[in-house]
């Protein structure tokens, strides 16, 4: 039943593929740059964040006159925080996308079982700076995610309340609170930075950036729509109004769906939730039975040490070794089984039959096309 | 063994008689991900089509150029090189790989013997098995009307 879901969306996604294909060419298709995507709005958000960065301040005093000043009184200033409001939102979008893409077809388990964790993992960070970035607005919505937040966090067993304690930086709201919320909002952006360079490992050359004319695209997508909705503050936070839950409307359904769904379920119902969703997610590369591995094997006997198929290789799984063997060769390329796609991009590269795929050698090939045309 | 040679002699004059579109013989090197060619084969013919074989390989990026010329002395007229939709591969850039192979513009690179005008890259993805066969047609009657000019050459 999953099999058929999962074929069925990987036939959806190669038809509409195909007609971007058609209208934009393979080169400009917006869909082959769904990894590339949210690269470039975390690029975009570096630089807003950068200059927003440079006059905000995190006090409870100072913060939601800054973020007005921001707003209100520094020359393009609504631009800024309209493009960091919309490009997070953007992100998140477009990280669903990859993640969808890379599910339905079949792109995310075995030899590339490193990016499917990681993946989750920068998932989880976006979480959290984006929650942290709402409460450094400081307006009423802001005081009720640090209520709520704290609760959360506190409800969860054992360690619940140590980390509630160091998510407020004390017993009570302060300015404590506010830098530590200023810390997780840029400190766990850098983090992200960290994690990319895992999500990136064993990929030979992965695709972070897009072209001109789509990174031009999004860009001005983000800036339509920070000029037409401009982000605002709501009324600034006051300790005696608190708000019991984050009104709809003010629910940024990317990055605050955790408020709405504590308000439904309770603090345990959301843990559980989360705790059940995220085991899903990290057990998906486990509900497909992988097949036996057979990966390349190179011929010692054969290999010239010419390079060509361990820079082919698209998930560094060959690396040249030197030889002291006797050969006349300086290197012999050797596989890393492990990393292994069993793609025979390398048996494409060799030009001495020296690297093979067991299950289907390039003789065997060169065999069937000459029975094929026999008769 | 002089008879053999004399034999072969008369079929390669035979062979030079124009052939017409549906006699010619045409090899598809596939990436198994590209077309989905389940129930479109009988061993390695293609239904519906004259005188087409389809091998299919993990990837396009697979395809050796001594493939390609193994199928032409083999006896294809025509070979087609087939990957997913450039942008999209499985392994990431076998198709790319291919292409410039086919181009001439990666090594390993293909020999100069091989007649390139004979010689094509496909790159369509799973669904589009009609347009898959439209195209071997269209590739069919550029092949035959290759043949006649390489005659004429001659």
């Amino acid at each position: 039943m999953l099999t058929n879901i999962v074929r069925g969306g990987q036939k959806v996604i190669l038809r509409l593929e195909d007609i971007l294909n058609k209208i934009f060419s393979s080169e400009q298709n917006i869909l082959y740059y769904h990894g590339a995507m949210p690269n470039f709005f975390m690029w975009m958000l570096f630089l807003s964040g950068l200059l927003l960065f440079a006059y905000y301040t995190p006090t409870l005093e100072a913060a939601y006159q800054s973020v007005e000043y921001i707003t209100k009184k520094l020359p393009y200033g609504d631009v800024i925080r309209g493009i960091h409001r919309y490009a997070a939102d953007a992100m998140y979008l477009t990280v669903v996308l990859h993640a969808i893409r890379v599910y339905f077809t079949d792109r995310y388990r075995e030899y590339r079982i490193i990016a499917w964790y990681s993946g989750i993992a920068l998932s989880l960070f976006m979480l959290v700076i984006g929650i942290s970035g709402y409460i450094l607005v400081w307006d009423q919505r802001s005081l009720t995610i640090v209520n709520k937040f704290a609760e959360f966090l506190a409800a969860l067993p054992f360690i619940g309340e140590t980390l509630s304690h160091g998510f407020i930086n004390g017993d009570i709201i302060s300015n404590y609170t506010m830098s530590m919320s200023f810390f997780l909002h840029t400190g766990t952006s850098f983090a992200l930075l960290i994690l990319l360079w895992v999500h990136y490992m064993r990929i030979s050359r992965p695709v972070v950036n897009v072209t001109w004319a789509i990174g031009s695209l999004l860009a001005g997508l983000v800036l339509v729509i920070a000029g037409a909705v401009p982000a605002l503050s709501g009324e600034e936070a006051n300790f005696n109004a608190m708000l019991p839950s984050i009104p709809i409307m003010d629910v940024d359904w990317f990055y605050l769906w955790l408020f709405p769904l504590i308000d439904l379920v309770g603090n345990y119902g959301a843990w559980a939730a989360l705790i059940v969703g995220l085991v899903v997610v990290t057990l998906l590369p486990n509900f497909v039975k992988s097949e036996d591995s057979e990966p390349a094997s190179v011929n010692k006997d054969s290999c010239v040490g010419c390079r060509l198929c361990s820079i082919d290789c698209p998930y560094e799984a060959i690396y040249m070794a030197p030889r002291n063997d006797g050969s006349k060769y300086k290197e012999l390329a050797v596989v890393i089984n492990d990393r292994c796609a069993e793609c025979g991009l390398c048996v494409g590269a060799c030009n001495f039959d020296a690297i093979e795929l067991p299950t289907y050698r390039s003789t065997q090939v060169m065999d069937d096309i000459r029975i094929a045309l026999q008769d | 063994m002089a008879e053999d040679v004399k034999n072969a002699e008369e079929e390669t004059v035979e062979e030079q008689k124009p052939k017409s579109k549906d006699e010619v013989r045409v090899a598809v090197i596939a990436c198994e991900r590209s077309v989905n060619l389940e129930g479109e084969l009988d061993q390695t013919k293609l239904n519906g089509v004259d005188n087409c074989d389809v091998i299919q390989v993990p990837c396009s990026g697979m395809i050796q150029p001594r493939m390609i010329e193994s199928a032409f002395k083999s006896g294809a007229d025509g070979v087609i090189a087939m990957g997913c939709q450039i942008g999209d591969c499985h392994f990431r850039e076998g198709n790319k790989f291919c292409r410039e192979r086919l181009l001439g513009l990666r090594p390993p690179m293909i020999k100069k013997t091989v007649p390139k005008n004979r010689l094509q890259g496909f790159w369509m993805s799973e669904v589009q098995v009609d347009e898959f066969k439209d195209r071997i047609e269209e590739f069919k009657s550029h092949v035959a009307n290759e043949l006649v000019k390489e005659a004429a050459e001659d």
